[in-house]
């Protein structure tokens, strides 16, 4: 049987209570029903069914149900540029300061999106949203803006990574680009959170694919194990250069585009304050698979650190070829697809938190269980950005070497101004309620505010002031 | 006045479906309810303004700082 498409509300009490506490609706306020309700509505139904039976395989189906924004956005982070800077880092540097580093750098990624899954379960809305709502349209349109340059340079290094993953295989630089869009553009297709999470989640776990690559240059697992206690050696010191990739690691992993897209993510999928637990296993459990893959990318080249090949001039997949007389065809090629996977996930995850922002600053419809026609805004942000991306890789003679240089350092830059915002959002009493920051998560990310300032800092003073870098550095 | 969110009604909502909604989602996960109330302002102290545009000024510099970098590199 069917019903009018406008109900009046429910009698109080039939539903559950909001978690919002400014969220003062008026009984006689009318509920429109949107194809976008029905369908979290149906994923938030299997979610309560699996959640009311006990036993261990009904708290895997929820495990199950719940995950997917934490693992996406760690995963989709490890992207070409990221792997770019672990792989340019392991061929630099070794086996030394750098492998605890980048641990370090996915814990700060950790303590940063735990936040935004509080936020984003407590208010349901996404992160552009709440500042534009709170601080006002100045600081919502100037935030939306910084996400948006930023997430366009790093499309444009994504479709790099594919053109170069793919270039190793001897596909054309257009076909790969074309063929990457037309993957981005299908995945869209399923009008359907559930279904477009569950694809890329799949894709995304083929990051790991450089662990069978690490493996295959057989590490030397007690020196990995001495510089995880240690943070030694350092080869060089702090020189320019250190710095450089120093800060291309931190914004390999820790970036605004990751506040936005989780925060958004976790209101698309309808995840509440009681899935807040979930919603932190699946945040560190995506730490840890894009550590591993990190980390797997950075000792796969070390064979280059070893028997002293420059890396200076390396790109993306140029480091398969590179490795390809320490790991045979297999490995470089397995490799090159891990390239390629990097940055064809990123350009969807990415390319979605811009849809996402746009859509919640500009108060378009911005979801992705919505259909093309109810959508068209939302879809056309993220088809436009990702195609403008794609289309600039393709121009011949562009600097790609320093659009890529550029991206991860932006990023760190950009990082203190986008948690400042997170920080007094998760602080709000009016929208968090009890769920503020405790005392212990505000010390961590006042440390990596602090973290980000310092390394902004010793990068400028390293380009300014060279010379004084020694001084700080001790040399 | 403030802009709202234009989401389209479902064509059709069968007594399944509005079920559905009324009982799994919460009243704030409602795409009507966040059209209809947004987060009230908050006013920002003097504290806070200063602090945002400290920030604002600090991005500003250290992108000048990598535009020159790569300057410098290129030449």
């Amino acid at each position: 049987m069917k019903e009018t498409k406008t109900v009046s509300e429910p009698q109080a009490g039939t539903i559950p209570r909001s978690n919002l506490r400014n969220d003062q609706r008026t009984s006689d306020a009318a509920v429109v029903i949107t194809h976008e309700d029905i369908d979290r509505a149906h994923d938030r139904e299997r979610v309560s069914a699996t959640r009311a039976r006990r036993g261990f395989r009904p708290r895997l189906r929820l495990f199950w149900l719940l995950i997917g924004p934490g693992i996406l956005v760690m995963l989709g982070e490890n992207d070409g540029p990221s792997m770019l800077s672990y792989a340019a880092t392991g061929a630099r540097f070794g086996i030394g300061f750098f492998v605890p580093f980048i641990v370090l750098t996915f814990a700060m990624a950790c303590v940063v999106q735990e936040m935004t899954v509080r936020l984003g379960a407590a208010t349901h809305r996404g992160h552009a949203e709440l500042i534009f709502d709170r601080f006002g349209p100045f600081w919502g349109w100037f935030s939306m803006v910084d996400l948006m340059v930023g997430n366009f340079l790093t499309l444009v290094t994504e479709f790099i990574a594919i053109r170069a993953g793919l270039g190793f295989f001897g596909v054309q630089p257009a076909v790969a680009v074309i063929g990457a869009l037309l993957v981005l553009s299908v995945a869209l297709m399923t009008h359907r959170y559930w279904t477009w999470e569950r694809i890329i989640l799949a894709a995304a776990i083929f990051n790991l694919v450089f662990v069978p690559v690490a493996l295959l240059t057989h590490p030397h697992w007690g020196a990995v194990g001495r510089a995880l206690v240690t943070w030694r050696p350092l080869p060089g010191g702090l020189t320019q250069e250190t710095v450089l990739l120093l800060l291309a690691d931190i914004g390999a992993t820790v970036t605004p585009w990751m506040l936005f897209f989780q925060q958004s993510a976790i209101a698309d999928k309808g995840l509440t304050t009681h899935d807040i637990r979930f919603g932190r296993v699946d945040t560190v459990l995506g730490a840890a698979l894009a550590t591993a893959a990190a980390l797997a990318t950075m000792l796969a080249t070390t064979p280059l650190f070893t028997h002293h090949m420059s890396a200076a001039n390396f790109e993306a997949a140029e480091f398969a070829q590179a490795l390809q007389p320490f790991i045979g065809h297999w490995g470089a090629a397995l490799f090159a697809l891990g390239i390629f996977e990097a940055g064809m996930v990123a350009a969807i995850t990415i390319s979605t938190s811009s849809a996402y922002a746009f859509g919640e600053v500009a108060r378009r419809p911005h979801s992705l269980n919505l259909p093309f026609r109810q959508g068209r805004s939302f879809y056309l942000v993220l088809l436009v950005e990702a195609i403008a991306a794609a289309g600039l890789v393709l121009i011949p003679g562009i600097p790609l070497v320093y659009i890529v240089l550029l991206v991860n350092v932006i990023a760190v830059l950009a990082m203190p101004p986008a948690l400042l915002f997170l920080y007094m959002l998760v602080n709000d009493r009016e929208i968090m309620g009890k769920l503020v920051s405790p005392l212990w998560a505000n010390v961590l990310a006042l440390g990596v505010v602090i973290l980000l300032i310092g390394a902004g800092l010793l990068f400028g003073i390293s380009v300014i002031a060279p010379n004084a870098l020694a001084f700080v550095g001790g040399r | 006045m403030e802009k709202q969110f234009d989401s389209e009604p479902a064509v059709e909502v069968s007594r399944e479906e509005l079920t559905a909604v009324m009982t799994a989602l919460e009243p704030d996960q409602l795409i009507s309810t966040k059209e209809h109330h947004h987060c009230p302002r908050r006013n920002l102290t003097r504290a806070e303004m200063i602090l945002f545009w400290a920030l604002r000024i600090y991005l500003v510099f250290m992108v000048g700082v990598v535009v020159y970098q790569i300057w410098t590199g290129v030449r």
